[in-house]
C-alpha cells in the first residue's frame, strides 16, 4: 500500500498515479533511498532529505516547534484544530491562539488553518487565510487538505513552525 | 501463415519431447478449465492447433516443407512491450503492473508511393440542427474528400435524419462531379435516428467489403439518437465481424458521446469531438490519409493474463486517444500507421506474488491483413514474463509509461467528476474538477485548467453540469495523450 501524499488515498503497490487525485506516487520511494543530503534553509525554502511518517495512533500528540521559540507547544489534536489569532473581539476562537508568537506582525488570520484528524494520520488545511499557508514550502489550496507528516514544515502567514509526531509509548 | 513455432515459443528445430513441454505449460496457463478469460479460450486454440500439426510427423514435415518454401517473412510490424518495472517485489498484498504495447512498423516499409484501395461510406447527418453553417461545411468537406480518392476508390454517401436516403450508391469514383452534385443536394431537415443512416450505410458498404479493400464507414452528426443505441451498437458488432470499420465526428455539443465512443470502438476506429464545424474538413483529410497509407488493416489485439491476473482496463494512445473495452476478445485495434505509433497500455492486478523467480503474466497475440502486399492474417505472438525479487533494486518507471500515466490520470479524474456530478455529488465532482484544475495547471495547459474552474464554479453555483465544458473536458484530456503534432 501507499498512501497518497496529497490525498491520503490508499494506493495498491505499483501504482505510479494516485487513483484519487492524479498526485505522482513513484518519487517517493526514490527519495526515500536517497542518500544525498539536500541544502536546508536555502532560498527561503526548506529542502528535506525524505518523508517522516504519515502515521498518527488515536493516543499520539503532536510538538510544534514555532521558530525563534524555545518551548515547543504540545498539542493533543481533536477532530478539528484551528490555529489562528485571537484578537479579543471576534465571535470565533481558535483552538490554538498563535498571538503570543507575533501572530499579528506574521500576518495570521484570525481563523488561519486546521489540523483534521483522520482515521489513522492528520491533515492540514487551509481555511481561506489571507497569507496563505504553506507545507514544506509549497503552498496549500484554501480547503484541500494535504496529510501531515513527522517533521514536516507549516508556514502560518510568515510564522514558520515544525511539526513532529510525539507517541507516547 | 501461421508461425506455429512462435505460437508455442519453442525453435523451428525443437525436438518432439520440447514441444510437448512448452505445450503443457502453456496449456496449464490457458486451458478453459482454469483460465476463464476470453481471450485465453482464443489463444489455447492456438496452441493446441500447434501442438497437433507439430507432434505428428507427417504433418511437422509438410508444415516444414511449406515454411521453407516461403521463406522468412519481412517483419510488416512488430509488438513491443513495455513493463513500467523490470522487477517485481514479492509482496503479499496484490499490486500493480503498466504494459505499453506498441506495434512499431516496418522502417523499410515506404507507404507513401501505394494506396490502399478504399470502400468508403460517408453518412452524413441533415436533421434540423445542421441547418446553417454546420451542413455547409460538412458539404464542403465531402466534395475535398471525393477530389483525393482515386478512381479506382469505392465510395457510397448516405444522408440521414429519420429516415435514411442513399445519394451515391457503392460504385467506384469514375464520375465525381455526379457524387459532388448529390451531396450538394442536401438540405437540413428532421430529427436524428442514427440507426436509420447506420443501417443503410452498411447495406452500400457491403456491396464490395472484401479482404481486399480497406472498408470503412465516416460518421458526422451533430446529435442524440434515441432509443436505438442497442440496435446500433448490435449492428456495429456485425460491421466489426465483417471487416467493416466505424469513424464517428460529431460536431457541438449535443450528441452522444459516450454512444458513439463504444459505436466506434466496437470496430476499432475512432471518435472525434469537433467543437467547430471548420475543423471538420482537417479531420476527414487526415482520417482518408490515415485510411489510405495504413500498414496493416483489420488488426486485432488478443489479451490472455494468467489465471491470477486481472486486466483493469486499457487505453489507446496513438493514433487516436480513446478507452478500450476488454470485456470482448480479441480488441479490434483498427489500423497500423506508417507514420503515427500506435500503442495502447494496460493496467493488470497481480496476486500476491511469494515465490521468487520468473513469473508468466499474460500473452498477447496480434493479426492483422497486409493489404498492400496482399497477405493475410499477418501476425505476431508475446509472452511476458518478469522476475520476482525479494529486494528489486529501485528504478524510476520508463518515461514513455511516466508521460502517458500523468495524462491519463488527468483523463480519469475529468471522468470520476462527470460520474460524480451525474450522480448529483455536486460536492465531490467540484473537488473532482479543481484536482483536475490543479493538475492541468501544473502541467502548463492553461487553457484546459481555465475550463475546469469555470465548469468547478459552475457547478458549485448552478448544480448542472454543462455538455459543453464536459465534452472540452473529456476530449481535451484526451488530446494531451495524443502525440504532440510536427
Amino acid at each position: 500500500m501507499k498512501v497518497c501524499p496529497y490525498c491520503a488515498h490508499s494506493n495498491r503497490e505499483g501504482i505510479l498515479f494516485c487513483e484519487e487525485c492524479g498526485q505522482v506516487l513513484y518519487t517517493e520511494q526514490g527519495a526515500a533511498t536517497s542518500t544525498k543530503r539536500l541544502p536546508v534553509g536555502t532560498g527561503g525554502l526548506s529542502a528535506k532529505g525524505g518523508w517522516g511518517t504519515a502515521r498518527f495512533n488515536q493516543s499520539a500528540t503532536i510538538m510544534l516547534h514555532i521558530r525563534d521559540n524555545p518551548s515547543p507547544i504540545e498539542v493533543k489534536p481533536q477532530q478539528e484544530t484551528i490555529l489562528g489569532r485571537y484578537d479579543g473581539s471576534s465571535s470565533s476562537t481558535p483552538t490554538i491562539d498563535l498571538t503570543p508568537f507575533g501572530a499579528y506582525e506574521n500576518g495570521v488570520s484570525r481563523i488561519h488553518a486546521a489540523i483534521r484528524r483522520g482515521e489513522d494520520t492528520l491533515t492540514l488545511v487551509d481555511l481561506g487565510s489571507v497569507n496563505g499557508t504553506h507545507l514544506n514550502g509549497q503552498r496549500l489550496i484554501p480547503n484541500q487538505p494535504r496529510v501531515l507528516r513527522d517533521g514536516d514544515e507549516i508556514r502560518i502567514g510568515k510564522l514558520v513552525c515544525h511539526v513532529f509526531f510525539k507517541t507516547s509509548s | 501463415m501461421l508461425d506455429l513455432y512462435s505460437v508455442l515459443g519453442v525453435k523451428p528445430d525443437a525436438l518432439e519431447d520440447d514441444i510437448r513441454r512448452a505445450y503443457r505449460s502453456a496449456a496449464r496457463r490457458l486451458h478453459p478449465d482454469v483460465n476463464g478469460h476470453p481471450g485465453a479460450a482464443n489463444q489455447f486454440r492456438d496452441i493446441t492447433a500447434a501442438h497437433e500439426v507439430l507432434t505428428n510427423l507427417t504433418e511437422r514435415v509438410k508444415y516444414d516443407n511449406k515454411r521453407r518454401q516461403i521463406g522468412t517473412e519481412r517483419p510488416y510490424f512488430t509488438l513491443r512491450v513495455t513493463p513500467s518495472a523490470r522487477a517485481l517485489p514479492a509482496l503479499n498484498e496484490t499490486q500493480v503492473l503498466y504494459l505499453l504495447i506498441e506495434l512499431v512498423p516496418d522502417p523499410t516499409i515506404d507507404r507513401s508511393t501505394t494506396s490502399t484501395p478504399l470502400n468508403l461510406t460517408l453518412v452524413i447527418d441533415h436533421s434540423t440542427s445542421m441547418n446553417g453553417v454546420r451542413l455547409e461545411r460538412t458539404k464542403v468537406a465531402a466534395h475535398r474528400l471525393i477530389d483525393q480518392l482515386a478512381d479506382s476508390d469505392i465510395l457510397s454517401v448516405v444522408a440521414f435524419s429519420d429516415r435514411a436516403e442513399v445519394l451515391v450508391k457503392a460504385a467506384p469514383m469514375t464520375d465525381k462531379n455526379a457524387a459532388k452534385t448529390m451531396i450538394t443536394t442536401i438540405q437540413a431537415g428532421g430529427s436524428t435516428k442514427i440507426y436509420e443512416g447506420l443501417q443503410a450505410a452498411y447495406d452500400q458498404n457491403r456491396r464490395y467489403a472484401g479482404k481486399n479493400f480497406a472498408n470503412h464507414i465516416i460518421f458526422i452528426t451533430d446529435g442524440r439518437t434515441y432509443g436505438d443505441e442497442a440496435k446500433c451498437l448490435t449492428l456495429a458488432e456485425r460491421c466489426n465481424e465483417e471487416g467493416i470499420g466505424i469513424s464517428a465526428m460529431g460536431i457541438g455539443d449535443e450528441w452522444n458521446d459516450v454512444f458513439l465512443d463504444q459505436l466506434a470502438g466496437i470496430t476499432g476506429g475512432t471518435s472525434q469531438y469537433i467543437n467547430s464545424p471548420n475543423v471538420v474538413q482537417r479531420l476527414l483529410d487526415e482520417r482518408l490519409r490515415s485510411l489510405g497509407q495504413a500498414v496493416a488493416e483489420r488488426v486485432t489485439l488478443s489479451l490472455a493474463p494468467d489465471p491470477d491476473v486481472i486486466i483493469e482496463n486499457g487505453f489507446r494512445l496513438s493514433p487516436s486517444a480513446q478507452p478500450i473495452s476488454i470485456e470482448s476478445d480479441p480488441v479490434p485495434i483498427g489500423q497500423v500507421l506508417a507514420q503515427l505509433p500506435t500503442s495502447a497500455i494496460f493496467t493488470l492486478q497481480l496476486p500476491p506474488l511469494t515465490e521468487v523467480g520468473t513469473r508468466s503474466l499474460i500473452r498477447f497475440a496480434v493479426e492483422g491483413d497486409i493489404l498492400w502486399d496482399r497477405r493475410t492474417n499477418y501476425r505476431l505472438v508475446a509472452d511476458i514474463s518478469l522476475e520476482v525479487l525479494t529486494n528489486p533494486p529501485i528504478e524510476e518507471p520508463p518515461r514513455i509509461i511516466l508521460d502517458a500515466l500523468s495524462k491519463l490520470a488527468l483523463y480519469r479524474i475529468q471522468q470520476k467528476a462527470a460520474e460524480a456530478a451525474a450522480r448529483g455529488d455536486i460536492r465531490e465532482a467540484t473537488r473532482k474538477l479543481e484536482t483536475v484544475a490543479t493538475r492541468l495547471l501544473a502541467g502548463g495547459h492553461t487553457e484546459l485548467a481555465n475550463i475546469a474552474m469555470a465548469e468547478a464554479r459552475r457547478l458549485s453555483s448552478t448544480h448542472a453540469i454543462s455538455e459543453e465544458a464536459q465534452k472540452a473536458l473529456k476530449y481535451g484530456t484526451r488530446h494531451l495523450l495524443l502525440p504532440s503534432e510536427e
